[in-house]
């Protein structure tokens, strides 16, 4: 088989470092779902040693929630991320994609729909055509599910430009089985919005970061601390916030500090042991795997409640959507707002 | 060595298994057997038939009853970090994971002691031994991976050797299956306790080949307040062990002496760029812990030391930043050198501490003779050396020469007066070396004791005693 890329393949040296930072081998406790165990997979799979389209192993290629919580534990830097896409790029080819993610990633690629309930929502205005930058990336979820952010950010950096046009990055392709086509939109957008694009989504910072290159893309919380931003302290009441980190964010681009600097200049940060571990949003995780996804987030969700925090700050959609949810089932009073909310608040426009 | 064990696993044996504990947790299907053909040693791959996760003692004997029966090996498994193919599935049959049983019975400060169920992690047992203020002392290099059960299995070392010991000084008692599904109890909680044979110590070390563990009870120690550190930089590898032998001549146990030869000093600099004497010959990385007044005392001396032996620079750590700065050198050896090549071969073998310079200095020109490069590192305080070879996996070449510079350094080892494994163990990797380390009769003794444990021979068969 030619699915994998030989020099990541061959970086693994088994030592199993990863299996305390898997979510999914800790609910298993199976080699099976674990990174080593998975890369010994990918290898069976490269040299024919089990089939691809063996429903045990696409199993494996459905259920690692890819959040790379594996990566900056690895003595060996193998880059996880990229291979568990080579993997879904042909496990889940075709008629093989599940069909629940068919129509999400059509609806994100086919974004006209997409543009007008965004409109509708109320998320910020587009600027002008050709503008040299920097831009806010609106993206494809976010601008309809939760249309305050983009406000919110445009609030606390006027400068930045709202990008016209399609909005999606083609992180969510790239993460279900469709590498190339992810490529492409990255780049398609990167040649749309020239100059730095500023991400208030976590996910969509690291598929730009590897299709565009580090240097053009920068999240929210580094863009408004590189730019002198923040809000000044506040005397008085602060309230307790619990921060989420973005997978791909803190695993991929090491970013975490400037979400604290940021947080924590209008709040007390409240961090809870599993604020790096992922929620089980997962980009189509939460909606693939439904199960999985709940039994990912419960602990968490026991985490906030014993935290006694007024707020939950996110820094990506899909994060926020998950806890959002799953904090309103446990029936607990906590809010869950986007980091661009929570500043663009504390700087006096309202977050809603 | 030994003939393969007779029976194969039919689904009337799978049917078994699943009765006993439930069909979740025994799995045949091919992703489950391909993860499961390896354990982190590199080039030993083979697919069990079924993988079985139990939850109790109760169903491990009968797991080990079904497989008896049947003429099934039963191979048992914590993390499978182990760096000897000891849980390589050989000759199929049953890989036996312990991943399920991760409950830490007991930690009690009173007694100074914990029992746990074969899967707790190593570090799950320290830290939970820490929150009482006692010290679990072995910390080998996978130990936030590792599982007690397997470090006691394979008599796991660590960094501590010298001064604290390794798995075998705390193993107090322990709850095992023998091949016949028969449960015993060795040992127990008593610090004095000689009713019988030492079968607690017997079963350290036994790689599996005896009895599965379910249950292991083991000695802490109260945590030393502080812990001090410094670095030494040498000429050569000859001077550091100088140093080393003016450190315990001194009257000193310290709990860290540890080396990096000047591949590996050069291999961690590309690496980590923490600023590392490449011009050095050798890196001695030492400290101590205890008492603040005592660590300061053991410090100077070790100061002194290797001053006196030649150091080119010597200093210590002022606070405990600096101190990981030191310590992160020496962790970060191994993956520094895994980044030279696809294939990172991590050998272990110990020679009398006197001899430890010399070997360090014959490995070199054995590697120079075979064309392989070879980064040593270790333990220099108890002589515990890991020469790590690194080629490309896909030139067969390569790995036929790393196997050959292998084989000279095994005997080298063994013409120094030391031993072909200091704390990886045995397993197939090195089974073939054993009967130049152990004469007929012990390996006869092996074999006997062997089949009074097992008799059907199943348990973790073609390994030791087999």
């Amino acid at each position: 088989m030619n699915v994998f890329d030989p020099e990541a393949l061959s970086r693994c040296m088994s030592c199993g470092f990863c299996l305390p930072a898997c979510p999914t081998y800790a609910l298993t406790g199976d080699e099976a779902s674990s990174p080593r165990g998975r890369i010994t997979l990918m290898r069976g799979i490269e040299d024919g040693t089990v089939p691809l389209a063996d429903p045990s192993v696409r199993e494996q290629a459905s259920m690692c929630l890819g959040c790379r919580a594996c990566e900056p534990v690895c003595p060996a830097d193998v880059p996880y991320g990229l291979l568990l896409e080579q993997w879904r790029d042909a496990a889940w080819r075709g008629r093989r994609t599940p069909w629940l993610v068919r129509p999400l990633l059509a609806l994100t690629r086919h974004d006209l729909l997409l543009r007008v309930l965004g409109r509708l929502r109320r998320h910020a205005r587009p600027g002008p055509r050709r503008h040299p930058g920097p831009h806010l990336m609106l993206g494809c979820v976010e601008r309809v599910l939760f249309p305050g952010v983009s406000r919110a950010a445009q609030a606390i950096d006027p400068e930045l430009q709202p990008g016209r046009g399609p909005g999606c990055c083609g992180a969510l392709h790239a993460h279900n089985g469709r590498l190339g086509e992810g490529e492409a939109m990255g780049r398609a957008l990167g040649g749309r919005l020239p100059g730095t694009i500023v991400t208030t989504s976590g996910g969509c910072a690291a598929h730009l970061a590897a299709v565009l290159g580090r240097d053009r893309v920068a999240e929210l919380s580094e863009w408004i601390v590189r730019r002198g931003l923040l809000p000044r302290a506040r005397a008085g009441a602060r309230p307790r916030v619990a921060i989420q980190d973005s997978c791909h964010l803190r695993n991929g681009l090491g970013v975490a500090a400037t979400i604290r600097t940021a947080v924590g200049t209008v709040a007390e940060i409240v961090e809870l042991p599993s604020a790096q571990d992922c929620c089980g949003a997962a980009g189509t995780y939460s909606l693939l795997r439904r199960r999985d996804s709940a039994r990912v987030v419960a602990p968490k969700i026991q985490e906030i409640a014993r935290a006694k925090v007024d707020l939950v700050v996110t820094v990506n959609p899909g994060c926020q959507r998950q806890l959002r949810t799953a904090v309103r089932k446990a029936g607990l009073r906590v809010r869950v707002v986007h980091l661009a909310e929570l500043i663009g608040g504390a700087l006096g426009t309202p977050s809603r | 060595m030994t003939a393969r064990t007779a029976g194969v696993v039919d689904a009337q044996m799978v049917d078994r298994l699943r009765d006993a504990v439930g069909a979740r947790w025994v799995r045949t299907d091919a992703a489950t057997r391909r993860a499961y053909a390896r354990d982190a040693t590199p080039l030993f791959d083979a697919e069990p038939d079924v993988v079985v996760q139990p939850a109790t003692t109760a169903q491990v004997a009968a797991v080990v009853k079904i497989a008896a029966a049947h003429g099934v090996p039963v191979v048992p498994r914590g993390a499978g970090t182990n760096l000897c193919a000891a849980t390589v599935a050989t000759q199929g049959g049953i890989i036996l994971s312990a991943t399920r049983m991760d409950r830490l019975l007991e930690v009690n400060a009173a007694e100074q002691l914990a029992v746990a169920q074969p899967g707790v992690t190593t570090t799950a047992l320290a830290a939970a031994a820490a929150t009482v203020g006692l010290l679990y002392p072995p910390d080998p290099g996978s130990r936030a991976v590792s599982t007690i059960g397997g470090n006691v299995a394979t008599c796991a070392g660590g960094l501590r050797g010298l001064k604290y010991g390794v798995t075998r000084n705390y193993v107090l008692g322990t709850e095992a299956v023998l091949g016949t599904g028969e449960v015993i109890r060795t040992g127990g909680r008593l610090v004095k306790d000689v009713a019988g044979y030492d079968l607690t110590r017997l079963l350290v070390g036994s790689e599996g080949t005896l009895a599965v563990l379910t249950e292991i009870t083991v000695a802490l120690v109260p945590a030393p307040p502080v812990s001090g550190y410094g670095v030494a930089y040498f000429d050569s590898l000859a001077d550091a062990g100088r140093a080393v032998a003016a450190i315990v001549e001194a009257g000193l146990v310290p709990a860290t002496l540890e080396f990096l030869d000047a591949t590996c000093i050069d291999a961690v600099e590309s690496h980590a760029g923490l600023g590392l004497d490449r011009g050095a010959g050798a890196l001695l990385l030492f400290g101590d812990d205890g008492a603040q007044e005592q660590v300061g005392a053991a410090l100077a001396t070790m100061v002194t030391a290797c001053r006196d032996t030649g150091a080119r620079t010597v200093t210590t750590a002022p606070d405990v930043a600096t101190a990981e700065d030191l310590l992160a050198a020496r962790r970060c050896t191994l993956p520094a050198l895994a980044r030279l090549g696809s294939l990172t071969v991590l050998e272990d073998v110990s020679v009398p501490r006197p001899r430890m310079a010399e070997a360090v200095a014959r490995i070199g020109d054995i590697a120079r003779a075979t064309g392989v490069r070879v980064g040593v590192f270790g333990h220099a305080g108890d002589g515990n050396l890991h020469p790590t070879a690194v080629a490309d996996a896909q030139d067969p070449a390569q790995v036929a020469a790393v196997h050959h510079t292998f084989e000279q350094i095994f005997q080298l080892a063994l013409d120094l007066g030391g031993t072909i494994t200091g704390e990886h163990g045995v397993g197939v990797a090195k089974l073939k070396w054993l009967p130049r380390r152990l004469d007929p009769a012990q390996l006869a003794l092996m074999r006997r004791l062997k089949t009074a444990f097992d008799p059907a021979g199943i348990l973790n068969p073609g390994k030791l005693g087999s």
